[in-house]
C-alpha cells in the first residue's frame, strides 16, 4: 500500500502538469460572504444533525462505501447511487447537515479492511477482516460482535491500537476539508461534528457534538473518543470547554437514543450515585441544550408505562423498550423513567426544585442516525438504518443483528426524523445560535411548520393580525422562559401548518409537566385544536375522538379528505398555579399515513407479518417553554 | 483503426494513464518484489525499516529485536509462499486478489482528481453547459388568496365567490380563508416558494407566467388546497457568474470528473482488448 501511495503522489504531480490554465489559487471565500440576517426567525430550516458515513466503524462494516462527500451531495439534493446500487435522491433538499461519524475508531474498519493480512496478527481482527472480505452478509455480523465485545469492555487491544492519533488526524482533516467545501452560507450549511459513543455495559449514552466554527478551528482538535472517558459524559464536557477556551469557538452536544440507555440517560443522581448536585446540573445544561427525541432507532418522547393517560404515547417504542442497545441487559420497567424525554423534562423540574438548577432543560430535535450516508426520513423514500437494510423485499421482517438476542425486527426501525430550526439565516452561526436558545423542534420526517409563543396577554384577537410579530414582541418563542406575569395564567399562540407536500393534520396538543410543593412531578396532555371541531366533540372521558383513517394498505396511499391544512389557536392554561414550575411543549399529530413497510410491500412484494405496524400518525415535538415562579 | 489510435495519442487522458503506468512499473521494478522466477530473497534495509514502521503504526511503539526478527521471518515466509503460489498460478483465479487489484486500478484513476485543481476555463465550461443548475432561476412576485380544501366543485364555487368579491373592490387580504403562509411573496425563487407552498403550486404559478399581470388567476392548487393567484412580476435573472458559484461548480466538477475519469480510464484500457463473449 505504501508503494501504491508513492505512485499516486507521483501521478497527482503528473496530473497537475496537464492543467493548462494553471490557476491553482484555491478560493475559500464563500464562507466569509456576508449573508443577510432576518430581523427575527422568519424561516424554519430543515436538517439532519446525525448522519454516519463510511468513516464510521460500524457503517463501513455494514458495507457502506459512501463517504462524507456523497452524504453532503445527497443532503443538498443531488442524486447519488447508494452502496447497494440504487439511485437515491431526496424529494426536497435539506438546508443543513451534520456528518457525525463515530469518534471511536474513526475510519478504523476501513483501515483494517485495507491492511495487508500479514500485518493482522490478532485473531479477532483477522476474523473480522476475513468476514468483511467474504461479503456483505458476513461483514454485517461484525457489528453485533463488536457491540457485544464493546459492552463487556472486551474489544481486542489491537483494534483500539489501530486508531493512532496520526490516523485520526489525517481522516479528520480530510473530512473537515470536504465539509468546508460544501458549506455554502445562505444555501446549505455543512457543520463540523462527530458522535461521541459512550456506552457503559452497552447502555447507550451517545452524544452528537456540533461545532459552530469552520475548518480552521475544528482542525485544532481531534474528535473526542469515549474511550478517553469513564462511564460519565463529564470528560466530554471537559473536552468541549478546552475547545472553546483554546480556539475561541463554540460547541454543543446532543444526546440521543435515551430509549436504549437502560435508564442512565436522564438520571436523578450524579455520577457518584448521590443526589445530583447543582454544579453537575449546571454543567450538563450548559453543554447539552437539546435532545434528539426521535430517530430511526425509535422515538423517545413518551412511553405508555410512564404516561398511561396519553393514548398517543406508544409511538416508535416497539422493540426498543426491551433492552439496552446491544441487548446485553434486558430492560426493567423502573428504567423507563430515565429514558424518555417527557419524564426527563419533569425530572429536570424536580432537580431544580431541590438544587436551583434544571439539568434537563432540553429542546427537541429529530435526526436520522442513518449509517448509509443518506439522510432519509420520509416513509416513501426510506433508505434504512444501514447498508444491510437499504430498500429490499425482506428488510421489514428480518431480525436486527445489532447483537444479543435479536428480539428486534426490521419493522421496528422508524423512517425518522428531521431537525427544524427557526433561525435568522441559513448559516452555521445562525443555526447554531438557534439551537443554543432551543428555538427548534423535532419531526418524525414530515416538514410541518410549527410555531409556539408563550406570554401573559395573548388572546384570539392576536390571530387576526401578524401574530408572529406579536409573538416575538410580547412573548417568548419555543425554548424560552416565562417569568411570573402581571396577572392570570400564561397564554400560548400555537400554530401548525401541514407539510405542503404531505398529510393533513389531526390535532395539536400541549403537553404540560409540573412539580408540586412536595417535589412530586405531574403531566397532562391537552388537546387544544383539532380538525373538524364541530363534528369531533370531546367524549365523556374528555378525549377528542380519533380522526379516522384513509390509508389504503394495498396501494400504500392515503387521502387528505380528513384532517386540516392548518391548526392555529390561542390557549390559556386552565389549571395554572403561579407557585409551581412548569413546562409546556406542543405535539402535532398528522392524520394516519402508510409506514415504509407498506411501500416495501408495494414496490418489492415484501411479505409483512401480522404483528407489524403498517400505519402511523407522524408527529412534531416542539421545544418547551418553561415557567418558573419569580425568585 | 489507425486514425483512432492517432486520436488516442493526442488524448491527455492517455498520456496521463501511460505516465501512471510507467510510474507504477518503475515502483514495481525498483521494489523488493523481485522476479518470481528468482530463487534469491534479499531483505533490504529499507524493507526492514518499513516492517518496523508498520509495526509501530499498529502498536504505537517500535518493535524489539525479537519482534523484528519475527516480522522478517514472517515476511520471508510471505515472499516464499507468494513466489511459489504465483509459480503454481494460484493468483490467477483468486477472487479476493482480483478484487483487490481492480480496486487499486480504480483508486489510481480516481485519486488524482481529489487533489487536482481545475482551471478557470474548465469550470467556466461546466457552468456554461448547465447555467440553470447554478442559478436560482426566475424570481416571482405574487399575491395569493387561499380557498381551502375540498372537491373540485367546492373549489370552483369558492373561486367564483372570491372573484365576485374581488371584482366588487374588496380588499384581497380579507377574501378567502386564513392560512399561515405568506399572502404575498416578493422576488421569490422557485425554491423559496416550494418551501412555503410545495412544488405543485410553483408549477401552477409558472404556467401563469405568460398571463396578464394584475389579474387574479386560478384556482392554482397547492398542498394546502386551492388558491387564486395574482402574479405581479417575473424577472428572469442573468446567467450566474463563475465567481459567485465557483465553489459549487468546483465541487460538482470534482465529484463528476472522478466518475468520468474512472470510466474513461477503463474504456481506454478496454479498447486495447478484444472481448469475445460466448453465451451458453
Amino acid at each position: 500500500m505504501r508503494r501504491l501511495a508513492g505512485a499516486v503522489v507521483a501521478i497527482a504531480a503528473l496530473a497537475s502538469c496537464t492543467d493548462q490554465d494553471g490557476t491553482a489559487a484555491m478560493q475559500q471565500g464563500s464562507a466569509d460572504r456576508q449573508v443577510a440576517q432576518a430581523p427575527y426567525p422568519e424561516q424554519v430550516y430543515w436538517g439532519d444533525t446525525h448522519l454516519h458515513t463510511a468513516n464510521s466503524l460500524d457503517a463501513f462494516a455494514f458495507g457502506n462505501r459512501l463517504g462524507p462527500e456523497q452524504a453532503l451531495r445527497f443532503a443538498r439534493g443531488e442524486k447519488v447511487t447508494s452502496t447497494t446500487g440504487i439511485a437515491a435522491q431526496l424529494s426536497r433538499p435539506l438546508d443543513f447537515l451534520v456528518v457525525a461519524d463515530h469518534s471511536d475508531s474513526l475510519g478504523v474498519t476501513r483501515r483494517l479492511y485495507e491492511m495487508p493480512p500479514s500485518q493482522v496478527t490478532d485473531p479477532v481482527l483477522r476474523h473480522w477482516q476475513d468476514l468483511m472480505k467474504a461479503g456483505p452478509r458476513e461483514s454485517q455480523k461484525i457489528i453485533g460482535e463488536m457491540m457485544v465485545l464493546g459492552a463487556k469492555g472486551g474489544l481486542p487491544k489491537a483494534y483500539e491500537e489501530l486508531s493512532s492519533e496520526e490516523t485520526t488526524h489525517s481522516i479528520w482533516t480530510e473530512h473537515t476539508g470536504i465539509v468546508e467545501r460544501y458549506n455554502e452560507p445562505s444555501k446549505f450549511t455543512a457543520f463540523m461534528g462527530f458522535e461521541y459513543s459512550l456506552q457503559p455495559n452497552g447502555n447507550n449514552l451517545h452524544r452528537v457534538v456540533i461545532f459552530r466554527d469552520g475548518k480552521d478551528r475544528a482542525d485544532q482538535v481531534l474528535p473526542f473518543s469515549s474511550r478517553q472517558g469513564n462511564a460519565d459524559p463529564e470528560k466530554l464536557w471537559d473536552y468541549m470547554d478546552r475547545y472553546e477556551q483554546t480556539t475561541g469557538g463554540r460547541v454543543l452536544a446532543i444526546p440521543h437514543n435515551s430509549n436504549v440507555s437502560n435508564g442512565l440517560m436522564f438520571e436523578l443522581v450524579g455520577p457518584d450515585g448521590g443526589p445530583m448536585t447543582a454544579d453537575y446540573a449546571r454543567r450538563r445544561v450548559a453543554h447539552e441544550p437539546l435532545v434528539e427525541a426521535t430517530q430511526i432507532k425509535g422515538d423517545s418522547e413518551a412511553h405508555p408505562f410512564l404516561s398511561p393517560n396519553d393514548e398517543f404515547a406508544g409511538y416508535g417504542v416497539a422493540g426498543w423498550d426491551q433492552g439496552n442497545l446491544p441487548f446485553t441487559i434486558a430492560k426493567q420497567p423502573g428504567m423507563l423513567a430515565g429514558e424518555y424525554v417527557r419524564e426527563a423534562l419533569k425530572r429536570g423540574l424536580a432537580v431544580e426544585a431541590r438544587t436551583g438548577v434544571n439539568p434537563y432543560k432540553l429542546g427537541m430535535i429529530g435526526s436520522t442516525d442513518s449509517h448509509t450516508s443518506l439522510a432519509t426520513a420520509d416513509d416513501d423514500n426510506f433508505f434504512g438504518k444501514h447498508t444491510g437494510n437499504e430498500p429490499n423485499a425482506i428488510r421489514a421482517m428480518e431480525t436486527m443483528d445489532l447483537g444479543g438476542k435479536g428480539r428486534r425486527i426490521g419493522w421496528n426501525f422508524l423512517a425518522s426524523g428531521y431537525a427544524a430550526v427557526w433561525a435568522t439565516a441559513n448559516t452555521r452561526e445562525a443555526l447554531f445560535d438557534a439551537m443554543m436558545r432551543r428555538e427548534v423542534y423535532a419531526t418524525t420526517g414530515p416538514r410541518m411548520k410549527v410555531r409556539l409563543f408563550g406570554g401573559w396577554d395573548f388572546s384570539a384577537a392576536d390571530l387576526k393580525s401578524d401574530w408572529v410579530k406579536s409573538g416575538y414582541a410580547r412573548g417568548v418563542p419555543m425554548g424560552g422562559d416565562l417569568r411570573k406575569g402581571a396577572r392570570g395564567a400564561p397564554s400560548f399562540i400555537v400554530s401548525a401548518v401541514k407539510d405542503p407536500i404531505g398529510a393533513n393534520l389531526d390535532r395539536v396538543q400541549i403537553v404540560k409537566g409540573w412539580v408540586d410543593a412536595t417535589g412530586k412531578t405531574h403531566e397532562k396532555v391537552f388537546d387544544v385544536v383539532w380538525s373538524d371541531m364541530t363534528r369531533r366533540q370531546r367524549g365523556a372521558n374528555g378525549k377528542v375522538p380519533a380522526v379516522g383513517n384513509t390509508v389504503k394498505e394495498a396501494t400504500a396511499s392515503y387521502s387528505n379528505s380528513i384532517g386540516a391544512a392548518e391548526l392555529t389557536t390561542v390557549w390559556r392554561d386552565p389549571e395554572f398555579d403561579a407557585n409551581q414550575s412548569a413546562f409546556y411543549y406542543v405535539r402535532v399529530l398528522e392524520i394516519p399515513t402508510p409506514r415504509w413497510v407498506l411501500y416495501d410491500a408495494l414496490r418489492y412484494g415484501a411479505k409483512l407479518g401480522p404483528d407489524i405496524e403498517k400505519v402511523h400518525q407522524e408527529r412534531a415535538y416542539t421545544s418547551p417553554i418553561w415557567y418558573r415562579p419569580a425568585g | 483503426m489507425k486514425e483512432r489510435l492517432r486520436g488516442l495519442g493526442r488524448e491527455p487522458l492517455v498520456h496521463f494513464l501511460l505516465g501512471g503506468l510507467a510510474i507504477f512499473l518503475f515502483f514495481a521494478w525498483r521494489g523488493t518484489e523481485a522476479d518470481p522466477a528468482s530463487r534469491t530473497i534479499v531483505i533490504e534495509k529499507g524493507q526492514v525499516e518499513r516492517l518496523a514502521e508498520q509495526f509501530a503504526q499498529t502498536y504505537r511503539r517500535p518493535p524489539d529485536p525479537d519482534e523484528i526478527d519475527g516480522l522478517i521471518r514472517d515476511y520471508v515466509k510471505e515472499e516464499v509462499y507468494n513466489r511459489e503460489a504465483r509459480r503454481l498460478g494460484l493468483d490467477q483465479d483468486d477472487s479476493v486478489i482480483r478484487q483487490r487489484l481492480r480496486q487499486k486500478m480504480e483508486y489510481l484513476a480516481r485519486s488524482s482528481v481529489e487533489s487536482e485543481q481545475p482551471g478557470e476555463a474548465q469550470l467556466q465550461k461546466l457552468l456554461d453547459a448547465n447555467p440553470a443548475r447554478y442559478s436560482d432561476g426566475a424570481v416571482y412576485s405574487f399575491d395569493q388568496v387561499y380557498l381551502g380544501q375540498g372537491d373540485p366543485e367546492q373549489v370552483e364555487a369558492g373561486a367564483r365567490a372570491a372573484r365576485v368579491r374581488l371584482a366588487g373592490g374588496a380588499d384581497w387580504h380579507d377574501v378567502g380563508e386564513p392560512l399561515s403562509v405568506p399572502g404575498s411573496m416578493e422576488q421569490a425563487t422557485r425554491s423559496d416558494i416550494e418551501r412555503q407552498f410545495g412544488d405543485r403550486f410553483v408549477d401552477g404559478l409558472v404556467a401563469l407566467a405568460a398571463g396578464s399581470p394584475d389579474q387574479w388567476h386560478g384556482p392554482v392548487v397547492s398542498g394546502y388546497g386551492a388558491h387564486l393567484v395574482r402574479l405581479r412580476k417575473v424577472v428572469t435573472p442573468q446567467a450566474p457568474k463563475l465567481a459567485d458559484v465557483r465553489q459549487r461548480v468546483e465541487n460538482d466538477w470534482r465529484a463528476e470528473t472522478i466518475d468520468v475519469r474512472e470510466k474513461a480510464a477503463y474504456q481506454a484500457l478496454l479498447d486495447g482488448y478484444t472481448v469475445r463473449i460466448e453465451k451458453p
